[in-house]
């Protein structure tokens, strides 16, 4: 009886020093695995994989991994804890400002590519790999393809575009959207100020009760549009254009959308940050951007890729010149201080 | 065997079952209290913060308001549930057990999604609604009070059957039959002899379903609008959006403390080891 106790005992204790001991073993597995990719999912994770990383791997003969979705608060916990999972993600380009502690560095002469780009695509800690747009979608039950609102002006006109709305859970896009509805042109949006946020929220509270729903997900627009749940939403583009292929009751509109870019960043302490480096300066090249163009969904960042689209592929292309001369450009910097300093204004304002 | 020794060797079993509620309990809580501590702007910044809000007053009001509505519904559903199972018999018993103890199989995120499907301006409940000339235009079901109220009815209902079932199991039925010998109407055997008998299931039944809702996070976030937003969802978007870690860990100490001091005034009334013995 004592003896059979005895050696439960020590089987626990065996158990539990593995445990801990297995600790060093655990390191070295993260440092054995394939380079790992996370990104947002839906069609911009299909994307990036066909059309970007799959090739590169073939070329380096490597192995990658693909994760989904991006979670900043994940990211900051797997850095601090020295034991990134993730090695090469897909961020917003807010959080390669809010996120700079946990970011590496890169090393630009790894990504010669990048000086092929627009400045305005490459920071120090982050390179735009492609391009999307939040714009405004409808049901196209309540609105046919080419009538509904072609400017957020008209998305606030609730008696010319009547039905239930869709507006980003945060103030991001909700800034900009607001300010262009109240009027401001584009080229007054930035810098933020408190006379600016005051307007903002002025414009937000009118449209507030016709907003139903709030959205996190870039799932949800698609699917809320197409189910009638909502008349009318902002959206990202390429949700959206991922969804009109499949035929859903679904529209959407470039005029007066608000163009943004897929930033690719390395984690800090990755095992792996000079492929991944690597993979970025492949993302870039002529040869993988182009590849963007048939998908159909989120266009290139590289200038000279988007100016081989045909016509048809322009029509549904962000940065092509007929549908940029319509859009603002987000500035991330300024929507990553805006987006922290009134967060506890926006939340009151969703509460009230 | 010497007592002495047996007492040795029981400590002895129980330690590696201490280690691990230490381990994956203690010490992890500790250093959520910890990390509420050490906001930079100074040790008690992350609280003043929350406490001294008043948006984050609301929320918290708010939270409350759900779980004791939600509370409130379902021991009002709950009640004849579990009445009915004491006295159903055969294949009727075993239906209507499945029917409660089913849902629990499933996950919550599933059950939430499904609830998406079945209340939204389209959906089946509006189209037969319509239909029927019950309503003119569909009802406004999902992203708001409504929503969030049936979702977390529907998925707390078997903690608030369970306890229920098992205090009105132990009723002896003569008892019932006796008042209803004594010339009592089925009102006053339900006020003066069932709902005393089952007084502490009640409490019991209340008590969990009010502290399961008070951390519900998936089914408030899915089903409820920008108004029904809870204690969790506030905590979640301090963790993922702002990436203000004392803050959430603020959060989550000032809702750990309410669960607990809603656990003592309860313990005056149910003893909370009972808790643990309703799933017998």
């Amino acid at each position: 009886m004592l003896r059979k106790r005895r050696l439960l005992l020590s089987l626990g204790a065996a158990s539990l020093a593995s445990g801990t001991l297995g600790l060093p073993a655990g390191v070295a597995r993260a440092q054995g695995r394939p380079l790992t990719f996370c990104s947002w999912g839906g069609a911009l994770s299909d994307l990036e994989k066909t059309a970007l990383l799959e090739p590169f791997a073939k070329l380096k003969k490597i192995e990658i991994a693909f994760a989904s979705p991006t979670n900043y608060a994940k990211i900051k916990a797997m850095v601090q804890a020295g034991a990134p999972e993730w090695d090469l993600v897909n961020v917003g380009g807010r959080f390669i400002d809010q996120g700079k502690d946990v970011l590496e560095t890169l090393d630009m002469t790894l990504i010669p590519n990048a000086r092929a780009l627009d400045p305005g695509w490459v920071t120090s800690r982050g390179i735009f790999t492609s391009t999307g747009a939040t714009v405004m979608a409808w049901n196209t039950k309540a609105f046919p393809a080419g009538k509904g609102p072609s400017s957020w002006k008209e998305f606030w006109d609730v008696r010319a575009f009547p039905g239930p709305r869709g507006l980003y859970k945060q103030l991001y896009y909700n800034y900009e959207a607001a300010l262009l509805a109240a009027g401001a042109p584009r080229d007054q949006i930035y810098p933020v100020t408190d006379e600016k946020i005051k307007l903002v929220f002025e414009k937000l509270r009118e449209i507030k009760p016709h907003v139903k729903v709030w959205w996190t997900a870039g799932a949800q627009p698609p699917q809320l549009l197409s189910s009638g749940e909502l008349a009318l939403s902002s959206a990202w583009n390429g949700r959206v254009l991922a969804v009109m292929k499949e035929n859903a009751p679904v529209a959407m509109t470039f005029s007066d959308g608000i163009a943004w870019g897929n930033a690719w960043v390395v984690l800090k302490g990755s095992p792996q940050a000079k492929v991944a480096m690597e993979a970025i300066n492949y993302a870039v090249s002529e040869e993988a951007q182009l590849r963007l163009l048939d998908a159909g969904t989120y266009g290139p960042a590289l200038g000279s890729a988007a100016a081989r689209a045909t016509p048809e592929q322009q029509k549904i292309l962000v940065t092509a010149p007929q549908n940029a001369r319509q859009m603002l450009i987000i500035n991330e910097g300024e929507a990553a201080r805006y987006s922290a300093k009134y967060e506890d204004d926006w939340n009151r304002f969703l509460l009230a | 065997m010497n007592p002495a020794g047996g007492r040795l060797g029981t400590v002895a079993l129980l330690v590696p079952a201490a280690l691990i509620a230490v381990l994956v309990f203690v010490v992890p809580l500790a250093r959520l209290l910890g990390i509420s501590f050490s906001a930079p702007a100074g040790p008690f910044d992350a609280y003043t913060h929350v406490l001294g809000d008043d948006i984050y007053r609301q929320v918290f009001g708010n939270t409350l308001l759900v779980a004791f509505a939600v509370t409130t519904i379902a021991l009002l559903i709950a009640f004849p549930v579990a009445f009915a199972l004491t006295r159903l018999r055969g294949g009727w018993r075993t239906l209507v057990f499945a029917c409660v103890l089913l849902p629990l199989w499933i996950s919550v995120l599933v059950r939430t999604f499904s609830w998406m499907l079945v209340l939204e301006r389209n959906g089946p409940v509006n189209r037969l609604l319509v239909s029927s000339g019950l309503v003119d235009a569909p009802l406004s079901l999902l992203f708001n009070h409504a929503g969030v109220l049936i979702g977390m009815v529907h998925v707390l209902l078997p903690y608030s059957v369970l306890p229920i079932y098992a205090a009105l199991v132990r009723v002896d039925p003569s008892l019932l039959r006796a008042s209803e010998g004594l010339g009592a109407t089925a009102v006053t055997t339900f006020l003066r002899v069932l709902l005393p008998l089952s007084s502490r299931g009640v409490a019991t039944a209340a008590t969990f379903t009010f502290l399961l809702s008070l951390g519900f996070f998936v089914t408030p976030a899915l089903l409820g609008g920008a108004s029904s937003m809870t204690l969790s969802m506030l905590i979640d978007s301090f963790v993922s959006d702002r990436l203000d870690w004392p803050l959430a860990a603020a959060a989550s100490v000032v809702l750990l403390a309410a669960a607990l001091a809603i656990v003592a005034v309860a313990s005056r009334f149910i003893r909370v080891s009972n808790l643990a013995r309703v799933h017998r």
